[in-house]
């Protein structure tokens, strides 16, 4: 690891982001939503480090919100998907059989839609609402920790490792713990980091077209919205969410970096 | 005579300094010069230093002249334009080396046709003349996959010569192949050296030394330890390393003495197996032993592994049964592998497996530590994980982990074929001192005659 600037740079910077999102409001301690309709689009000054919206309200403050939020639900999103995908994944790979056809039959009806479409679906259902962005994303992502898990665990088990640990009497547990596991840790690792981009840019995305949270909810995708008619006037603002999207991808992706060596 | 190759003072440096260390030979038209050595010896790097072809990261210095041409300094371009034409490499396990999509005749034609020079037409006689003077008649339009392991490494040599080069360098040959199939290899390498061309083989196998004659040359860690025409080292070597590899020579073990016959731990009756529809083994009945070492030998798809896995409960047998003395414990049936580092956990440290080991089975670490000690293996070893330790001493690790659950009965599938000599020899006393200590079955899987003639009390053929 020692040998992966690239990873140790992009986990620095997610560490400093995660910071940000967790105690930023509360350091800042302004209001998102507080509007002062006579300050808008100012440029940054002590007050307003960031400067202000169309509406006056403070940008830092919008933004750290928005990282709360991308942040919050990528973790939410990866977390529910890995947890099924892998412990599916594993079933599938180690039962064989019925079990390993019943699972790849349901993972390819999944996958024969597109992820976005399936997000698209569910916000219609139930527009502006987290939970149908959360179940949405949390569906698309978990078929790759599925897919992952599997194809692992079918050649653990097949290898003579594990046959050698059985001769020795180990059991089930055993083999996962030591066998399973260990192997699959730093694939997963990378998935995860992957899927929480991935969820991140679906969120702004569908924010930004307007299916996602809706306003006044201080999330990236609705900022850049909301700011786009006033790019020439104050080019600074929207510049904010984008580079905030670009940063957190950025970070995760080189967090991600390479399985193995 | 002229030489056709002459090597002068070359070495090899890597990023930590010299792998090999600077070294002189040449070998004459009709000349043979075996590379002896273990893995890591530096015997593939000095090929490859010589083709012009290191890996990445690695230099050569020092000067190398072909045929009277100095080739070392010639710009990377023009060197490669000499790959195939002048200077032919046969590389390990060489049924890698061809393309798995490709049928046989056409995989040595295009040789002919792009190195050669000639026409398609041409290429294509040329090339049923190549198969016809190899035995490969029949094989034309087969891909490697449909090839047996000796055909393959036929037609190989076919396509590494077909471009007329006069010197040959054959890396590791005879890897991996049974004896009848090391033979042919080794004639065929010959007629190389027959046909007036320079032969450059670096093996690990004395045998092929023996049987290629012409001069010999040891390396260990990158240094010549001995050098001198092939009978006079393999009969009188006088260094410590040299007479160790050479005593690491199956042919020249001592053979066992079986021991007075002992109560039968492992009994099969009437077994058969069948893979996928195809019958590989039945109506075979034997039994072992204790303190017996059986050798299973046989063609490779014969069934040998299969029947381990039969012997050793993880696999069903279609017919028959295997049993097992009352004697025989649970955990009294175990197997040694032939890949050691895919035969541990690969991301948990060696100790941790062993502690897991000892809590499992309430065995003391004492006990552990002092088997450990035994085989020969420092408790330091313990801190790395399985890719960290030699092969040798992980088979050893292996033998150890096994040892601790006291089994009645090893399976071992050719535990040493991985192995260099040396390693492999050291293995092998080991594990038939352990058995005769722990009054052990061992049943041995191994392609090599000559390790089941000396070290097997009584032998199985199957198929």
């Amino acid at each position: 690891m020692a040998a992966a600037p690239g990873r140790a740079a992009g986990l620095g910077a997610l560490l400093i982001l995660f910071a940000a999102a967790i105690a930023g409001p509360d350091i800042i301690g302004t209001d998102p939503a507080r509007q002062a309709l006579l300050r808008t689009l100012e440029t940054p000054s002590f007050e307003h480090p960031l400067g202000t919206d169309h509406l006056g309200r403070d940008m830092a403050a919008r933004l750290l919100a928005g990282a709360e939020i991308s942040l919050s639900l990528a973790a939410l999103c990866v977390a529910t998907a890995a947890l099924p995908g892998v412990l599916l994944g594993i079933l599938a790979g180690w039962a064989g059989g019925w079990v390993d056809r019943l699972l790849g039959v349901f993972t390819a009806a999944v996958l024969a839609l597109p992820g976005l479409l399936l997000v698209l679906m569910l916000a219609a259902i139930a527009p502006g609402s987290w939970w149908a962005l959360y179940v949405g994303i949390s569906l698309t992502l978990w078929v790759e920790y599925f897919r992952f898990a599997r194809a692992r665990t079918q050649v653990l088990v097949a290898a003579p490792a594990v046959e050698a640990s059985r001769l020795l009497g180990f059991g089930r547990f055993y083999l996962l713990r030591r066998h399973v596991w260990p192997d699959l840790a730093p694939g997963v690792a990378t998935i995860t980091a992957f899927g929480a981009a991935t969820a991140v840019t679906a969120l702004a995305a569908l924010g930004f077209v307007g299916v996602g949270l809706r306003p006044p909810t201080a999330e990236w995708g609705v900022m850049m919205t909301e700011l786009l008619p006033y790019w020439r006037e104050a080019p600074w603002l929207i510049l904010q969410p984008v580079l905030c999207l670009t940063a957190t991808v950025i970070a995760l992706h080189l967090a991600a970096g390479k399985i193995g060596r | 005579m002229t030489a056709r190759l002459v090597v002068e003072n070359l070495q090899v440096d890597g990023p930590d300094g010299p792998l090999v260390e600077p070294l002189s030979f040449h070998i004459a038209a009709g000349g043979v010069l075996c590379v002896l050595g273990e893995t890591g010896a530096g015997k593939s790097l000095l090929a490859q230093a010589i083709l012009g072809a290191l890996p990445a990261g690695l230099a050569a210095s020092g000067a190398v002249h072909l045929d009277g041409q100095r080739i070392d300094r010639l710009p990377p371009r023009s060197r490669a334009r000499l790959w195939g034409r002048s200077l032919a490499l046969l590389p390990q396990e060489p049924w890698r080396a061809l393309d798995p999509t490709m049928q046989a005749r056409p995989q040595v034609a295009e040789v002919y046709r792009l190195v050669g020079v000639c026409g398609p037409g041409e290429s294509r006689a040329r090339a049923d003349q190549a198969f016809a003077a190899l035995g490969l008649t029949g094989a034309e339009r087969k891909v490697p996959a449909a090839l047996s392991g000796g055909m393959a490494q036929r037609v190989a040599f076919a396509a590494a010569t077909a471009g007329g080069a006069m010197v040959v360098m054959a890396d590791e040959p005879t890897k991996g192949l049974d004896a009848a199939l090391r033979d042919r290899v080794t004639a065929l390498l010959r007629r190389v050296a027959e046909t007036g061309g320079a032969l450059l083989v670096v093996t690990h196998d004395v045998g092929v030394a023996r049987a290629l004659g012409g001069q010999t040359l040891v390396l260990r860690h990158g240094r010549i330890v001995e050098a001198g025409p092939s009978n006079t080292v393999l009969a009188a070597p006088r260094s410590n390393y040299a007479r160790a590899l050479i005593a690491a020579d199956p042919g020249l073990w001592p053979a066992a003495v079986a021991p007075a016959a002992g109560n039968a731990v492992l009994t099969a009756e009437d077994l058969g197996v069948a893979r996928g529809g195809h019958v590989l083994f039945q109506g075979l009945g034997f039994s072992v032993s204790a303190g017996e070492r059986l050798a299973v030998t046989g063609p490779s798809g014969a069934g040998k592994s299969s029947l381990v896995d039969v012997l050793s409960g993880t696999l069903a047998p279609t017919a028959g049964r295997v049993v097992r003395a009352p004697a025989v414990g649970r955990f009294g049936v175990q197997k040694l592998y032939q890949d050691p580092p895919a035969a541990f956990p690969a991301r948990t440290t060696l100790g941790r497996t062993f502690r897991d080991l000892a809590a499992l089975h309430r065995i003391g670490w004492a006990a552990i530590t002092a088997l450990l000690k035994r085989l020969g293996i420092g408790v330091a070893l313990l801190d790395r994980r399985p890719n960290e330790v030699s092969g040798g001493e992980l088979q050893r690790l292996a033998l150890a982990r096994v040892l601790a659950v006291r089994p009645a009965v090893i399976l071992a599938d050719e535990p040493t074929s991985r192995l260099d000599p040396v390693t492999q020899h050291q293995v092998m006393d080991i594990l038939g001192d352990v058995a005769r200590h722990a009054d052990m079955a061992v049943v041995l899987v191994t392609h090599s005659e000559q390790i089941a003639d000396r070290w097997a009390h009584r032998r199985l053929r199957i198929g």
